[in-house]
């Protein structure tokens, strides 16, 4: 069974799945072998709103941590997202281009954006955050947002 | 009551949504379609009325067919119509048709910029395409 963190502000319930690393954007890394397999996190894909386009960097393309690795563009807004991790992107989720809303449908899930080779890369992974910490910086910057109101 | 208010009218209810884009293309695309392209045979009813419960219009669209226009997945458009007792002939949320015409991008709410009027007339061709089929059996181009 996946254990999740559960973050409850205001009426918005965030799940932080606790299997896996972040970067401080909000990007999951889930290392499977010698290959990592890239998405958003449900907190990023809900603050976001519904996704209408999702252009993921092409297949091949190589990737050193900051670059950016896909545009989204959603109800609200447009966002470049920056690879978490350096390597090669061996895959792309192909429902990306015909049903990017899976991203906000199951965020961990089947609304994976991308698999990463990072042979050659393994301490790319290392300023990753662990879930708990994750949780404890969306949960802060939450309550300041509220706060404000 | 005229022979033509006494025709078979296709409903077109749309999203209700103030101050979302969305929601603005939705209307948008309800009014070409009754005022513009189909006025004799369509007919506006505003979400409100029957989130109200006003039965003049829970009557309308429980005795036509509904085309539902929703700016958001809550789908309170497609809901209202169901719960209203109306049948609906084809839902269309914006954002799916925004997938399909990517070269006109919404931006604005109390004034839609060019891509949202010009995708709110993309949406209102295919609502016509729906109400020609609904009224006359056939699909005909919105402009003939």
């Amino acid at each position: 069974m996946t254990d999740y963190l559960e973050l409850r502000v205001d009426k918005f319930i965030f799940k932080v799945i606790a299997d896996r690393l972040y970067s401080e954007e909000g990007l999951w890394a889930m290392q499977e072998d010698r290959h990592v397999r890239i998405g958003i996190s449900d907190y990023l894909q809900q603050r976001s709103g519904d996704v209408a386009f999702a252009e993921i960097k092409p297949e091949g393309t190589e990737l050193t941590v900051g670059d950016e690795i896909a545009v989204i563009e959603t109800i609200k807004v447009n966002i470049s997202l920056t690879s978490p991790i350096a390597g090669k992107i061996i895959e792309v989720n192909p429902m990306m281009g015909t049903s990017p809303d899976v991203i906000n449908r199951d965020p961990y899930g089947t609304g994976w954006l991308a698999m990463i080779d990072i042979t050659g890369n393994e301490p790319s992974l290392m300023h990753l955050l662990e879930a708990r910490a994750y949780y404890s910086k969306i949960k802060l910057e939450a309550e300041q947002e509220i706060n404000k109101k | 009551m005229t022979d033509v208010d006494q025709k078979r009218k296709v409903v077109i209810v749309p999203c209700s949504g103030i101050g979302k884009t969305y929601g603005s293309v939705s209307r948008e695309a309800a009014y070409n379609v009754t005022e513009d392209l189909r006025p004799d045979n369509t007919r506006l009813i505003a979400l409100s009325k029957l989130v109200l419960g006003e039965d003049e219009a829970r009557s309308v669209v429980a005795g036509n067919p509904a085309i539902t226009i929703d700016g958001c997945k809550l789908a309170c458009a497609t809901k209202m119509v169901q719960e209203s007792g109306g049948i609906i002939a084809q839902d269309y949320a914006v954002l799916e048709v925004y997938r399909r015409y990517k070269q006109f991008k919404p931006l604005g709410i109390v004034k839609l910029n060019e891509g949202g009027v010009q995708l709110a007339q993309a949406l209102a061709n295919e609502i016509v395409r729906v109400v020609d089929e609904l009224t006359t059996g056939k699909g005909e181009d919105s402009n003939g």
